[in-house]
């Protein structure tokens, strides 16, 4: 039975430490949505300015951030006293419960890890899509209604934001209310799990003092060689899906664990309840201890990777001091784009480069292809109108390659000066 | 209440306040707002050569301005009035903040939102506006009229 004192009494109070991260997780999140914006061309400039320039922007997310990986490992802490203590025998309402909440943080953790649209949720949304696409059977179906299309999109984003904020913490919701008025437990939390609740929490807001949260590279400006890796909450997954061949990787990574989480959940009408609940959490705990440890080991042990992340860490510091670049947004009719400096393109530039460099200079990308802006290029060297009319001529000549190719025979020297006069014009 | 009760329920009570108070002691330095400075720029409004008559005439200015994390480029309109040597008013109703807009028939401007109404050299006829509508500062340079875009603030209002 149940054992207050000294040291084991300590050893109790898993509930009053998730209960305070969970509400550190409702509030930080509460918050971070009165900036966030989930749309793929501003998501990456509003997380930027909540780190930059938002007071406390910066320990609000980091809180979110770290706060969503202790949680899980709280939780799981908590799921094993449960077990220890025989509560899926005792008190069922508890033991589902915390069942639940274990499977819907991991399920807000993964959502949330797509929203800040750096390049590590860009990988992280297509680690989830392949997930979901490799599902026997349902696959193909679930990854659209995942992705909300054939491709992600800012319709992804929406998804996944929608799920994140809304529905799941709803549902978390629920199941804290369910099980405070249906559990047979009168005191929820003693005073030793609130003081264990707020030691936990002091450690956490240090820890997010010290550390912010990581934000990579702009989805756009992130080069090849940047090597993406998940929150530790999901190490072992990422770990795990090196080893696993192909679609495999969706039985481990999505069936089962649901199939494990449902039976964990059935425990309490099920036979043999103390050897399949510690056969399936022993096993889970050896998966998470190894393939975690793995993961940490071959990252620091292969020195050209070790040298990636070092060069990554110290583009981060280096963005984190750079000040903050607003976005741009246009909220006047296209007729007065005619009004603007550069005024409206040239006849010809819409009909041979807008396809590739954008409508009015500002760049595109058509997945691998980066096509550049053209905008601020007199700044460069060798870009004066003579140089671009030379250019569009004989592109290599200038060190470009192709699909930059010459328009000598598509446009007059008339119109290349045209679109050459109107580039030089195009400001940032 | 006996002692030990309370003494739980204060035990209980002090780590969960410390912890939303530092949340919500952040919460409020997170959430203020942040006031974004008045573009100072001169904009174009047209060529002096072109406005002439008895009519005011309307234009498109297009201002920066940094708000948050965006700049927000917007078309603002605005009437230039030839018959008042050039002066350019905001078609902003210092009322409420609608836009008004010159009907030609009645000689005179209307807000679409209370019905107020002004003449045509700005100057208020009737309704619930206080006062004509604002005067932008305007300077011509180079033969075109140009004015500085100042959003008539919120307080300033009647």
């Amino acid at each position: 039975m149940r054992n207050d004192t000294g040291i084991h009494g300590w050893l109790q109070t898993t509930t009053g430490i998730v209960a305070v991260l969970l509400a550190v997780q409702f509030l930080t999140g509460v918050l971070l949505a009165f900036y966030y914006v989930p749309s793929v061309d501003h998501a990456y400039t509003t997380v930027s300015y909540v780190e930059k320039v938002v007071s406390s922007g910066s320990w609000i997310r980091a809180l979110h951030h770290y706060g969503s990986q202790w949680l899980t490992v709280f939780i799981f802490l908590h799921v094993i006293r449960l077990f220890l203590r025989g509560a899926y025998a005792a008190n069922r309402i508890q033991w589902i419960a915390a069942i639940l909440i274990l499977g819907l943080v991991m399920a807000a953790g993964g959502t949330g890890y797509s929203l800040p649209w750096d390049a590590r949720a860009f990988f992280s949304t297509r680690v989830a899509e392949g997930l979901m696409g490799g599902l026997p059977f349902a696959g193909p179906l679930a990854r659209l209604w995942l992705l909300g299309g054939s491709e992600i999109s800012s319709i992804t984003l929406s998804r996944f934001f929608a799920l994140h904020v809304l529905v799941i913490p709803a549902l978390i919701g629920a199941v804290v209310v369910w099980r405070l008025f249906r559990s047979q437990i009168v005191e929820l939390l003693g005073p030793r799990d609130a003081i264990a609740g707020a030691l936990v929490f002091l450690v956490l807001a240090l820890w997010a003092l010290k550390h912010p949260a990581p934000l990579g590279p702009a989805v756009t400006e992130a080069g090849a060689d940047y090597l993406p890796r998940p929150g530790a909450q999901f190490l072992w997954l990422y770990q795990s899906l090196k080893y696993i061949p192909g679609g495999l990787g969706s039985i481990v990574g999505v069936v089962l664990p649901g199939i494990v989480l449902t039976i964990l959940i059935a425990l309490p009408w099920l036979k043999r309840q103390r050897l399949i609940a510690g056969s399936l959490l022993g096993a889970g705990v050896l998966l998470v201890i190894i393939m975690t440890t793995a993961s940490y080991l071959s990252d620091s042990r292969d020195p050209k990777t070790a040298q990636q992340f070092a060069v990554q860490a110290a583009k981060e510091e280096a963005w984190r001091r750079e000040p903050f670049k607003p976005a741009t947004i246009t909220l006047a009719a296209t007729s007065t784009s005619d009004a603007t400096a550069a005024g409206g393109p040239p006849e010809m530039y819409t009909k041979f480069c807008a396809s590739c460099h954008g409508s009015h200079g500002q760049g595109a990308q058509q997945g691998p292809l980066k096509f550049p802006a053209l905008l601020d290029v007199p700044a460069k060297p060798r870009r004066s109108v003579d140089d671009i009319v030379g250019l569009l001529k004989d592109p290599t000549a200038y060190g470009l390659q192709p699909p930059m190719r010459s328009f000598s025979t598509k446009l007059t020297e008339e119109q290349m000066r045209e679109i050459a006069e109107w580039i030089v014009k195009l400001k940032k | 209440m006996n002692i030990d009760t309370s003494r739980r329920s204060f035990l209980k009570f002090l780590p969960l306040a410390a912890v939303f108070a530092s949340i919500g002691g952040a919460a409020f330095r997170f959430l203020r707002p942040r006031i974004s400075a008045a573009t100072d720029s001169w904009l174009d409004v047209a060529p002096v050569s072109e406005l002439a008559g008895p009519q005011p005439i309307s234009r498109k200015v297009v201002a920066e301005q940094i708000t948050g994390w965006s700049i927000t480029t917007e078309e603002h309109n605005v009437f230039v009035l030839p018959a008042k040597n050039n002066q350019v008013v905001s078609a902003i109703c210092p009322h409420e903040g609608c836009e008004v807009a010159w009907e030609q028939n009645r000689n005179r401007f209307s807000c679409p939102c209370h019905e107020s109404y002004f003449a045509a050299d700005g100057s208020r006829i009737s309704g619930p506006a206080q006062r004509g509508l604002d005067p932008l500062p305007a300077r011509v340079q180079d033969g075109k009229l140009q004015v500085q875009y100042i959003s008539t603030d919120q307080a300033t209002r009647a």
